[in-house]
């Protein structure tokens, strides 16, 4: 078990994934140019590249499950939204609006669905062994977290909910990942056996299992769902308030 | 529409004299449905326990001032810190807090009285209920458990005595009525603020108590579920919380704190919300970053749910658990500290006026950051594990509870009795109240940061003359006394001050807030006329026409939500708290490698699909009800409506057919884990459906009897109630009838 190792050969260059990133900047570029806010999707790129090319995937990959539920919030919880920060500030979309302020529970279902969607032990077993399911995974927590912080990021405020009802959908998310993470610390269920499973000979960090005990693995990707994530909502709400009391033009109520 | 200026003049006129306002006085007090005679008697009902729980704290003190001593036995010590803690917290803390509330909350944002008067009276009335049934323990053995009442300690086997009972039973009606006064609170700051009193210029009272109100909407129905399942297993014979059957006491540690830890902010905030109201106006100032203290009070609403396990270090949640709790629990004090920071940079360069109430306010802040720092330690597991249950934990949340609340509470009251009263407050024997309180309260529990630090545990009847022992106890316990002549020249200070205190005016300190800005005490219907709101100092506006706070936001008619859909709103959220934890204790108990798979099993999924679907379509028929009323359709409402009532009495029949089944086949509420929380889970579902009838029953009736002629009846606001039991209804299949075969 070599940190220095991991950390310098545990890097990945998987063609899809740099390709994608490269094509997906290219097409962002072209759609917004000098509009865009750079430094925005720079971070959202890095995200991506540390979720799915650095040590942290390799271990992601079949070895410890906290690392799995690491990947699995940088995708569904930051990247997306640092990617809807990048957006230029006027931009819109026809069906976004009533998306947002009509519908917002299609984007709390797609941003809570996908955490637990995920987890049936069949599926995160699957995603974990086979590489179509992974990749269908991963674009579907990338797509699924664009739905869920459109309602809150969105760039444009009439594409946003108003900060109350902002508020509740945040609050209310909280409380979803919060209820599986607690499950996932507090009790003995195993949702992914694959990581109590024997490691193929060809699997060259299977030796990083030993960091921690099957059931402290299992905890603390518990708690990862439950404290950091619940952070980054409470983080937001902060940011729909803040936003609510420093823009004099703003909505005048949290809700109506 | 201007509430105030609508509103007719008062009842209690200068006409009625003699035996008329006698008599009225009489009844008025138990029939009042004014805000401000029910803020009054809060006050009054927690003055009184304040007198019991104080003098449980003195025989406490007095047992420990030296070693050995023989004053009372050691049940009856017990005894006296379960009565201490539990009163003080649930009869004293919280209805001083929601009486200050109820009182000026709807003043400050110009409103008549509360958006329930009725439900508010109800509130208020729950108390004596509450506190009868916990002191009528006296005569059947008091409860020796603590104010936590640890599981198995808690059980019949080792506390066979029917105090516990009384004590679970006064704790739920208590935790009922601070629901409603939450969803009071709510629904009066969000349905009933004056023209112009947009959210953003609400003093910050208003607004941190309406942050607190939905701490309490969602942690006191956890812990209400948390009561019910432990009397069951003490009147039942369940075994939630016992071992054999697999049960778990460190679950009811979880739900617990899952309740006592936002607990310990439900007092906090509205302590924080006095002094955001004492500092300015003393230090002739406004608040020092609004916005920063309404969005910490947010921030320290949130995080409050996400910590409770470091009150759980000692039980072994593993290294991996107490390591994200450390990290989260040290993260409140990020918010909390802002706060302080606020108020030190309000009063600086103030014109500080050092009355009494500021001198409580000031020293607030210093203790209240002092149990803060304290409380900080507490947070890492490693220190945590060297001074759980000693005497410095006891110092630490008394320094919160009493160096903070209580004098938060004391601040308020020196401030706003002359509003309540009319009269002035003796400053001198407010000074000597002061004194007595500030030297007493850091005599009784500084030194015990010390004991606890050389070893003395918290909770022993006596304990041996070690070295230095005694004289710091004797310490404690002067300190004590001296904390008790304070109240008595308090209660001196307001007897006095209501026969012969000097007048107070409408406003004796120059307040800038809406309460000030009618007379003393204020008419029954509250302002005779508002001034115009534009910022968050309207007073001060009026007063300085020349140099007017900058306007805080737009002003535009204000967007004010329905009220019973409001109310219904809260109250939905918190029963979601109360199935939420019932759903997860039923995933606790059955996930564990006794599951309940087997008795899964027998489960008969077909029938209970087919009353599901009973209940399921009531939620469509409802739905054409409502359509059916917005056309005005009286006819096809009732008919809509009386269909929706047969389908939910067709589910409950079902119900009842389903449990005599198990019943005949031996699965008994005592019988298994399994079926204990099952029959716990569907029980409470189906109970919450038979509410959920009566309500439509009567909405039923109403319209029949062409009680809404023309007008909206509340239909859809109680529907919105009978939508919620059958969402329930969904997560109680998922996890009831199907989870368990698959896990």
């Amino acid at each position: 078990m070599n940190l220095n190792r991991l950390l310098l050969e545990g890097w990945s260059a998987n063609p899809w994934v740099l390709g994608g990133c490269s094509v997906f900047t290219l097409l962002f570029a072209r759609a917004f140019g000098t509009r865009a806010r750079w430094r925005w999707l720079i971070a959202a790129l890095a995200v991506v590249v540390l979720a799915l090319l650095s040590p942290l995937a390799a271990l992601a990959d079949g070895v410890l499950f906290s690392a799995h539920m690491t990947q699995h919030i940088l995708l569904l919880l930051i990247a997306p939204g640092l990617l809807l920060l990048a957006l230029p500030r006027a931009f819109t979309l026809r069906v976004a609006h009533p998306l947002a302020r009509r519908l917002p529970l299609l984007g709390w279902a797609a941003g809570i669905g996908a955490m637990w969607f995920w987890h049936a032990p069949a599926l995160c077993n699957a995603a974990a062994v086979s590489g179509p399911v992974r990749a269908l995974q991963t674009l579907s927590l990338l797509a699924l977290g664009t739905l869920f912080w459109w309602p809150i990021l969105a760039p444009a405020e009439r594409d946003r909910l108003l900060p109350g009802h902002g508020v509740a959908y945040l609050f209310t998310a909280c409380l979803g990942c919060s209820a599986l993470g607690m499950i996932l610390t507090l009790t003995p269920v195993e949702i992914c056996s694959v990581y109590q499973a024997p490691l193929a000979a060809s699997q060259p960090w299977a030796d990083f299992r030993g960091l921690f005990s099957a059931q402290h693995d299992r905890q603390i990707g518990g708690l990862l769902m439950w404290i950091p994530m619940c952070s980054v909502y409470v983080a937001a709400i902060m940011l729909e308030l803040s936003r609510w009391h420093g823009a004099p033009a703003a909505a005048e109520e949290l809700s109506s | 529409m201007n509430h105030a200026a609508a509103a007719p003049a008062g009842s209690l006129g200068p006409e009625l004299s003699g035996e008329a306002v006698r008599a009225h006085w009489r009844l008025a007090w138990l029939s009042t449905v004014d805000h401000k005679r029910i803020g009054i008697l809060y006050l009054l009902f927690a003055f009184l326990f304040f007198v019991i729980g104080g003098l449980e704290a003195l025989f406490i003190r007095l047992q420990l001032a030296v070693p050995n001593n023989t004053l009372v036995g050691p049940d009856t010590f017990n005894a006296l810190f379960t009565m201490h803690g539990t009163t003080m917290i649930f009869l004293v803390a919280m209805p001083a807090l929601f009486g200050l509330a109820n009182y000026f909350v709807p003043l400050m944002i110009g409103a008549r009285d509360m958006a329930f008067p009725r439900l508010n009276a109800l509130s208020v009335w729950l108390i004596p209920l509450g506190a009868a049934l916990l002191h009528f323990s006296i005569f059947t053995g008091m409860p020796k458990v603590g104010w936590f009442a640890y599981a198995p300690l808690s059980e019949t086997p080792y506390n066979p005595e029917l105090g516990v009972e009384y004590w679970i039973l006064a704790l739920i009606v208590l935790g009922i009525g601070s629901v409603a006064t939450a969803v009071n609170l709510i629904a009066t700051v969000l349905c009933l603020r004056a023209p112009g009193m947009t959210l953003r210029r609400v003093p910050l009272f208003v607004w941190i108590n309406f942050v607190n109100s939905f701490i309490v909407v969602f942690a006191l129905p956890v812990l209400n579920a948390g009561l019910v399942m432990l009397l069951l297993d003490r009147q039942f014979g369940t075994s939630f919380f016992l071992d054999r059957e697999g049960g778990s006491a460190v679950l009811w540690q979880h739900i617990f704190w899952a309740f006592g830890h936002p607990e310990v902010y439900i007092l906090a905030l509205p302590a924080f919300a006095i002094v955001s109201e004492v500092v300015p106006v003393f230090s002739r100032k406004p608040i020092f970053g609004y916005e920063f203290v309404a969005l910490s009070s947010v921030a320290i609403a949130l995080l409050s749910f996400a910590v409770w396990a470091h009150h759980m270090f000692t039980i072994g949640l593993g290294r991996a658990a107490d390591t994200f709790f450390v990290i989260a629990s040290m993260l409140i004090a990020i918010p909390t500290g802002v706060k302080v920071l606020n108020w030190t940079a309000t009063m600086f360069r103030g014109r500080i006026r050092l009355t009494v109430a500021m001198k409580y306010a000031i020293a607030f802040v210093i203790q209240f950051t002092l149990g803060g720092l304290s409380g900080v330690t507490h947070a890492s597991a490693a220190l945590d594990w060297q001074t759980k249950n000693s005497y410095y934990l006891v110092a630490h949340f008394h320094y919160v509870a009493v160096g903070g609340v209580v004098f938060a509470v004391l601040a308020g009251l020196e401030y706003w009795f002359p509003k309540i009263s009319g009269r002035m407050l003796s400053e001198r024997l407010g000074n000597w109240t002061f004194w007595l309180m500030t030297v007493g309260f850091n005599a009784t529990f500084g030194i015990q940061h010390v004991l606890g630090f050389v070893g003395m545990p918290r909770r022993v009847y006596t304990y041996p003359d070690f070295t230095h022992w005694g004289w710091m106890n004797l310490v404690s316990t002067v300190g004590a006394c001296l904390m008790a002549a304070a109240g008595l020249v308090l209660a001196y200070n307001l007897l006095r001050s209501l026969r012969r205190g000097t007048s107070a005016g409408d406003n004796p300190w120059q307040g800038w807030t809406l309460e000030w800005a009618t007379s003393s005490p204020p008419p029954a219907h509250n302002f005779v006329a508002l001034p115009p709101l534009r910022s968050r100092r309207p007073l001060w506006d009026s007063a300085h026409p020349e140099q007017p706070d900058p306007p805080v936001g737009p002003s535009g008619p204000l967007l004010i939500p329905d009220r019973g859909k409001t109310s219904v709103w809260t109250l939905i959220a918190s029963e979601a708290a109360f199935f939420g934890t019932l759903l997860f204790a039923f995933i606790y108990l059955n996930l564990s490698p006794h599951s309940g798979r087997e008795a899964a099993f027998s489960l008969d999924l077909k029938m209970t699909g087919i009353f599901s679907l009973f209940l399921f379509s009531s939620s469509f028929t409802l739905w054409r009800a409502e359509a059916a009323e917005a056309r005005g359709h009286r006819a096809g409402t009732l008919g809509w409506l009386g269909l929706t009532i047969g389908l939910g009495v067709v589910f409950l029949a079902g119900q009842a057919m389903e449990y005599v089944l198990l019943y005949r086949e031996g699965a008994v509420l005592q019988s298994k884990l399994f079926w204990s929380s099952f029959y716990l889970v569907t029980g409470f579902h189906g109970f919450h459906v038979f509410a959920g009838l009566i309500a439509l029953l009567i909405v039923f009736g109403l319209i029949a009897g062409g009680r809404f002629a023309g007008r909206r009846s509340p239909l859809v606001a109680i529907g919105l109630y009978w939508h919620f039991v059958d969402i329930v209804w969904v997560f109680v299949l998922a996890t009831v009838y199907f989870l368990p075969r698959f896990l």
